[in-house]
């Protein structure tokens, strides 16, 4: 084993490489047993230093949320739920998040365009991107009051049958509720009530589900628009 | 309860085979140290709950692909949960930039402390202090921090080629020492 793989790998088991590098080292990893060794080894020497973090007792959700994220799902399987993957992918959402950072200036000419008149200023606001890209979708702003107010962006192409549907999480334990289904896209107020008020980092999603609606109660479709809200200054 | 390397070894096999009584096992076992392994790199604690929520997920998906010739069961587990503290916390992105200190850096750099609390004897425990303290600080900061080298840069006020190279020759001396 050389001193170069050994250090490398030692960077990569420290989480030191960027993405990049981190891709390219574990394509080595793949097809080199020695590199896999050279990782394995320094997992095994460093592994002390994870023993010494504290003991922190889990809240009681954790579990159930775990059970609840892995369902039915036999381990192997290459494909989790996409339920799963949007409610339980923190890092797909992070992403979203970020994502939103372009986002921000089509929010910022949005505010001053359209000032929040009469109806009051929304208690969270949320810049909805497409799950796989930086493309923002839509705008939700929600009111104290239970209004929610969706105003899309951009066409999104709703086909015969289909319709959609937004929703919104902010309990992983309550799960996902629906807001209401908007049948083309169009800036539309929802009435909502037996939700708590808006929360900061509140999950917003659009997705598409059959006409009248996700047949049980949950998202079913695919999901085009999601993001977090936050609480405007 | 905590269990020991072999019951691990064991919970991953049955984890593949679809024994959620399993995955449950390590749960009880490890989950509270996970979370404490997060959390020094997340710094929030309700961030670590989800961090290793999204672990464990991932340590049930993957089970199959633990290899027992490549090292103990626990060190695949940890490796997992750094990983995706890493992620998380990054969203995907190491910036090599030097990083702007924060107010409170002084507080939340754990390296210190987890170095002080390997047990005396051990040769890891030995061969780090064989280090410069400001070596063996830029490669704690990396693996219990989980810092990337431009925010230990930032801390540590180092060029950023200082501090990626002392963490190389860290690695190697460490190594070396180690046997």
């Amino acid at each position: 084993m050389t001193d170069d793989l050994i250090a490398t790998a030692g960077e990569y088991v420290a989480g030191l490489m960027s993405p990049e590098e981190q891709e390219t080292f574990e394509r080595l990893i793949a097809s080199d047993p020695v590199a896999r060794s050279a990782v394995a080894d320094w997992r095994s020497r460093l592994l002390a230093l994870d023993e010494t973090a504290p003991r922190l007792t889990p809240s009681a959700g954790l579990w159930p949320a775990i059970e609840t994220a892995i369902g039915a799902a036999r381990p192997g399987q290459a494909k989790p739920g996409w339920f799963a993957r949007l409610w339980q992918d923190v890092s797909a959402l992070r992403l979203a998040t970020l994502a939103g950072a372009a986002a921000a200036l089509v929010m910022a000419v949005l505010l001053v365009t359209q000032p929040f008149g009469g109806a009051g200023k929304p208690t969270v606001v949320a810049v909805l991107n497409a799950p796989n890209t930086s493309e923002a979708g839509a705008i939700v702003e929600a009111f104290a009051d239970g209004r929610i107010r969706v105003v899309p962006l951009r066409a999104i192409p709703v086909p015969e049958g289909r319709v959609l549907q937004v929703w919104t999480l902010w309990d992983r334990q309550v799960g996902p509720r629906s807001v209401g289904l908007m049948e083309r896209a169009e800036a539309r107020d929802y009435a909502t009530s037996g939700m708590p008020r808006p929360v900061d980092q509140q999950l917003y999603e659009i997705t598409l589900e059959p006409a009248g609606g996700s047949p049980t109660g949950r998202p079913t479709g695919p999901i085009l628009y999601v993001g977090r809200g936050a609480t405007p200054l | 309860m905590v269990a020991v390397g072999a019951d691990l070894k064991d919970a991953l096999a049955r984890c593949a085979g679809g024994d959620k009584a399993a995955l449950r096992m390590i749960y009880e076992s490890e989950c509270a140290a996970m979370i404490g392994v997060a959390a020094r790199i997340v710094k929030r604690r309700e961030l670590a709950e989800e961090v290793v929520q999204e672990a464990f997920v991932k340590i049930w998906r993957n089970a199959h692909r633990y290899d027992p010739g490549l090292g103990p069961a626990k060190a695949w587990i940890y490796a997992i949960v750094r990983n995706q503290a890493i992620n998380t916390l990054r969203s995907g992105r190491r910036e090599d930039l030097v990083d702007e200190v924060p107010e409170d850096a002084g507080s939340v750099v754990e390296a210190y402390a987890a170095a002080e609390r390997l047990p005396d004897g051990q040769a890891l425990r030995r061969c780090l202090e064989g280090l410069e303290a400001r070596r063996r600080t830029s490669l704690l900061m990396a693996y219990v921090d989980g810092f990337s080298h431009g925010e230990i840069a930032g801390r540590l006020g180092l060029p950023l080629g200082t501090v990626k190279a002392w963490i190389r020759r860290s690695l190697l001396a460490l190594r070396e020492c180690m046997g």
